[in-house]
């Protein structure tokens, strides 16, 4: 069965309370927006395989031609603020989730750019990762029928959230030690003279 | 290891090991070519075939530079008796040991002579710190160590300044090395004693305005403020200049050192990603079922 969804979500009720607090801001909002993502796309999950209808003997994942409208629905997106967010577009045979992951400065921006690049250079080995992310966001993953063959729905949820927490905690640690190791190095420099 | 090694740890090394064995009577013979930071080339050999003596002599793309700062004087007075006039050919410095009358203590003489690029530089700090300390003035020194890289020194009445311009060849690079000399310019604050560290990225400083200093997004310039207590005493002096003259080195070591770090991560963490996702796959259980007509298969 083909549902449909509203055109934009925002997760803003109880993170505009939570933002009292600046050190449990970050976690406090985390729990919701996951919560969010993960019904939806649990909801979106509900793929069937399709042959396509325009080439004989094809199948192709419906939501990357988007040649026939009736076979898509409306695309969702969840977002925590302006900076992150999850854009989750379906079909009748595939869905396509795409996260832009938050970059407060310049060395979490190139941390961010890094890996998302060392992780789509081996997107065979990752079976639902795109090779090249949607505009605007940093990474996506392209879910087709024959992957929800394969393996459980509901683990596959899992990981692409999972996915989105260990995401942002390795790039800050990444960050972390990249300052710890700086202070490192200047400190051994300096202390010298 | 995190600071670089000043004297060149393959020289001292050859030459105490031959140094060993000519002490045991039986020299044997060397032809080595090293390279070192910079682009500086150790050639290490017997002249002449006579496995006696053994030549080791350097190469320098920017000696000229040096020269014009009395590298030569220094260097004689270092090494005296060691430097031979006839230079070897493509090389700008040749010393000669005569594996006859090594002194008292080879190890010594090793650890000196793997020094020779070290004090090529230091004939340069020297003259610029003699200069302030007799209170005067001196114009600036170029010394164009890397292509596109140059090191500028100048004396003032109160200090020394050294500068050094330097290429990041990447744009990640530049992003990696403003948060390493971050950490620098705020050194002060862990040690007293330490010299002030600016830096300056794209344009170079005031104390460069009019000179032909590169610009641009990959340049950074690192200033370093030497103030007379960082040269006044001998043995201060020979560590500041230890130190100094590796700095650009040391900074790029680190920069890619963290570079590989990272790399290492990211591969730790998407391994961890990709187990995850295995979980997702079902079990699959090889069973053994029969048909009716009693064939047995394995499912």
């Amino acid at each position: 069965s083909i549902l449909s969804f509203n055109s934009i979500c925002l997760v803003g009720i109880d993170m505009r309370i939570s933002r009292l607090h600046r050190g449990g801001e970050m976690s406090a909002t985390l729990k919701p927006y996951l919560n969010a993502v993960r019904s939806s796309l649990t909801a979106a999950l509900c793929v069937e395989n399709f042959e396509s209808q325009v080439v004989e003997r094809h199948n192709k994942p419906e939501v990357e031609v988007r040649s026939s409208g009736e076979l898509l629905l409306t695309p969702v997106i969840v977002s925590r603020n302006e900076k992150e967010k999850v854009l989750i577009e379906g079909s009748v045979n595939s869905i396509r989730v795409s996260i832009a992951i938050k970059q407060a400065d310049e060395i979490e921006k190139i941390l961010c750019k890094k890996f998302m690049r060392f992780m789509m250079m081996r997107a065979e080995h990752f079976f639902i990762l795109r090779r090249k992310p949607i505009q605007d966001y940093d990474i996506s993953f392209l879910i087709t029928n024959f992957h929800t063959e394969q393996m459980y729905k509901h683990k596959l949820v899992d990981f692409v959230i999972q996915f989105m927490e260990e995401i942002d905690k390795e790039i800050s640690e990444m960050k972390i030690s990249l300052n710890a190791r700086a202070r490192i190095v200047a400190e051994e420099f300096l202390k010298n003279f | 290891m995190i600071l670089l090694e000043f004297r060149n740890k393959i020289i001292e090394e050859l030459l105490i090991q031959r140094f060993k064995s000519a002490a045991g009577g039986k020299p044997e013979g060397v032809d080595i070519t090293v390279a070192d930071f910079d682009g500086v080339l150790f050639h290490v050999s017997n002249p002449d075939g006579d496995k006696n003596r053994i030549r080791i002599s350097i190469s320098l793309k920017f000696y000229n530079d040096l020269q014009q700062h009395g590298a030569d004087g220094y260097l004689q007075s270092v090494y005296g008796d060691l430097m031979i006039g006839d230079v070897e050919s493509s090389y700008d410095i040749s010393l000669e040991v005569s594996l006859e009358n090594l002194p008292s203590n080879p190890d010594e003489l090793a650890k000196k002579i793997a020094l020779l690029k070290r004090n090529c530089f230091a004939s340069v700090f020297e003259k610029y710190f003699d200069v302030q300390s007799k209170g005067g003035e001196k114009s600036t020194a170029i010394v164009h160590y890397r292509e596109q890289e140059t090191m500028y020194v100048s004396a003032q009445k109160d200090r020394v300044t050294v500068i050094f311009s330097t290429i990041f060849t990447d744009d990640d690079d530049v992003i990696i090395g403003k948060v390493f000399m971050q950490e620098f310019k705020e050194g002060r604050r862990g040690s007293q004693t330490a010299p002030q560290v600016l830096f300056s990225h794209a344009e170079p400083p005031q104390e460069l305005e009019g000179t032909d200093a590169l610009t641009g997004a990959n340049v950074g310039y690192i200033t370093f403020v030497l103030f007379p207590r960082h040269f006044k005493d001998p043995a201060t002096r020979e560590k500041t200049i230890n130190l100094i003259h590796t700095f650009r080195d040391y900074l790029h070591y680190h920069i890619k050192c963290s570079k590989a770090y990272l790399h290492s991560r990211m591969r730790a963490r998407t391994t961890a990603l990709l187990k995850v996702l295995n979980r997702a796959r079902p079990e699959v259980k090889v069973t053994e079922k029969k048909t009716i007509s009693g064939r047995t298969f394995r499912k």
